[in-house]
């Protein structure tokens, strides 16, 4: 399957990077030679990378990485450039972070596809930490017929009951997955899905214990996270959800839109409800498991 | 360019076991003396060898002393990147700490740029605690090491040392933001300051045996 990649520089260069990264088989490149184009390309289409020099047609390369931030915050962005880091205006720009590649090193192309088949296939520039065993949670994850599995009922008495039990606005239960994290039930509040770029869950899960953010405000990990002040989120709890082998693939989660504290029994009792919901999940998955096996039977 | 090899690196003036290449360490601790005296003796570059490191609170020759002090020569063969001092060769200085993206890029050229040298490489970060105060987002700390320190890793034949000061303020819970990274990288070495010139490091993830080592700093 073919990965495009957008390729963004001015008109008398962008045939060299377009023809590097043309020659890798998995890749097609898709040519941008000014900022505008590069945007419009970006609005009508899925890239799952983007290559850009520096100086370009209507503003530099970093207006484009942060565009992206903006739009998808984990696609990757690669900075091709004979421009070294201290000639480039970063002013406007602290916290956009990119990949950087000089031109004139000798294998520069060679590195470019290097590069970009590395960061595709690990999701290099995301904000968030992943466990260095991500792969095997994400397999253990796999394991589970989330979609076809009857667990909502079970999951939305359970999340009732949780929000109650607490008395906060939301209770919710969510698995962690490559690049979201997928909503079973939420009391309080409509949520699907959300990325893992804007979950706090996703921060959560490499807690062993019960992780509790009094005040997003004053944690800057979620303080400037515009998504979260949109839905009015101001202080979180969660819970592992942990496999019998050990690997974390969701979260328990009290939500409120105050500055709250959980005290050591309260963050027990959370502990307990998702070990309750992982418990319904191998219930209702290992009865599927029977009902396939006595009818293969 | 390759994808890491097999070749370990050594670390036996701490009395630890050689470190697998590709490997990320995260060094912790709340004294920051301590901190750094194993930071140096982690990243000073033996002779097949070069470092890159990021240094918040050191001017560029003083992260040279620091190496030399741990392995004899190993400040000629080092990149600084620094946040105080002047420029000068092999030492590039940093006007603000909070510019991430400038910090990513300059360290990934070093990075790129000490490969072309020889393939064998140390790098690290003194201290990742400054930089995530310095940050108006942690999340951007974050991709900053996926982006320009974990990626140098996971392609080339080095390891990485990331050093955090828990009595920092980072504007974040460093307890909740510690137990993350823990499980992000692979290894872990916990520092604590023992005595006026002695320290035990408790390591985890390191040739797949945690244990309890004192060092004289």
């Amino acid at each position: 399957m073919s990965r495009t990649i957008l390729c963004v520089d001015t008109a008398d260069r962008i045939d060299e990077v377009s023809a590097a990264i043309d020659a890798e088989e998995t890749f097609e490149a898709v040519e941008a030679t000014s900022v505008e184009d590069a945007r419009t390309i970006l609005d009508e289409r899925a890239v799952v990378c983007v290559v850009t020099g520096y100086e370009l047609d209507g503003g530099s390369g970093l207006e484009i990485a942060q565009a992206i931030r903006q739009t998808a915050p984990q696609t990757p962005c690669v900075l091709f450039t004979d421009v070294s880091p201290g000639e480039i205006d970063t002013a406007s720009f602290e916290e956009v972070l990119l990949e950087y590649i000089n031109r004139d090193l000798p294998d520069a192309y060679d590195r470019l596809t290097f590069v970009v088949d590395d960061v595709i296939n690990h999701s290099a520039q995301v904000s968030f930490l992943k466990p260095d065993d991500e792969q095997e949670r994400l397999d253990a994850l796999a394991q589970y017929d989330i979609d076809d599995l009857p667990i909502e009922e079970s999951f939305d008495r359970l999340t009732d009951l949780i929000a109650s039990h607490f008395d906060t606005a939301i209770a919710f239960i969510g698995l962690v997955e490559a690049d979201e994290e997928n909503i079973l039930s939420c009391h309080g509040g409509d949520w699907d899905r959300l990325t893992r770029e804007e979950t706090i869950c996703t921060h959560s899960m490499l807690q062993e214990d019960v992780m509790v953010v009094e005040d997003l405000n004053e944690d800057k990990r979620f303080s400037e996270n515009p998504h979260l002040a949109n839905l009015g989120i101001r202080s979180y709890a969660g819970a592992n959800m942990t496999t019998n082998d050990g690997h974390v693939i969701g979260q328990v989660c009290l939500i409120d839109h105050e500055v709250r504290t959980y005290d050591a029994e309260e963050r027990h009792e959370l502990q307990q409800f998702a070990e309750t919901a992982m418990e319904i999940l191998e219930l209702r998955q290992g009865a599927r498991g029977m009902r396939t096996m006595e009818a293969v039977q | 360019m390759s994808l890491g090899s097999s070749e370990s690196f050594t670390a036996d003036s701490m009395g630890l076991d050689a470190i697998d290449s590709g490997t990320s360490i995260l060094l912790v601790g709340d004294d920051s003396d301590a901190l750094k005296s194993v930071f140096y003796r982690l990243v000073a570059a033996e002779e097949d060898e070069r470092s890159v490191v990021v240094a918040t609170d050191e001017s560029g020759r003083g992260v040279q002393r620091a190496l030399n002090r741990a392995v004899r020569g190993a400040g000629s063969r080092s990149s600084v990147l620094t946040g105080t001092g002047a420029s000068g060769t092999d030492i590039d200085t940093i006007d603000d700490l909070g510019d991430l993206t400038k910090l990513g890029m300059n360290l990934s050229m070093h990075l790129s740029e000490t490969q072309q040298q020889t393939p064998r490489f140390r790098t690290g970060i003194y201290l990742c605690s400054t930089i995530c105060a310095e940050a108006d987002d942690v999340r951007s700390v974050y991709r900053l090491l996926n982006s320009n320190f974990l990626s140098e890793l996971r392609r080339g034949d080095g390891i990485g040392v990331c050093a955090l000061d828990t009595s920092s303020d980072i504007g974040a819970s460093v307890s909740s933001v510690v137990a993350g990274m823990k499980t992000s990288f692979k290894a872990c070495i916990e520092v604590e300051k023992t005595g006026r010139r002695e320290a035990t490091l408790t390591t985890s993830g390191l040739s797949g045996v945690d244990e309890t080592v004192t060092v004289s700093l």
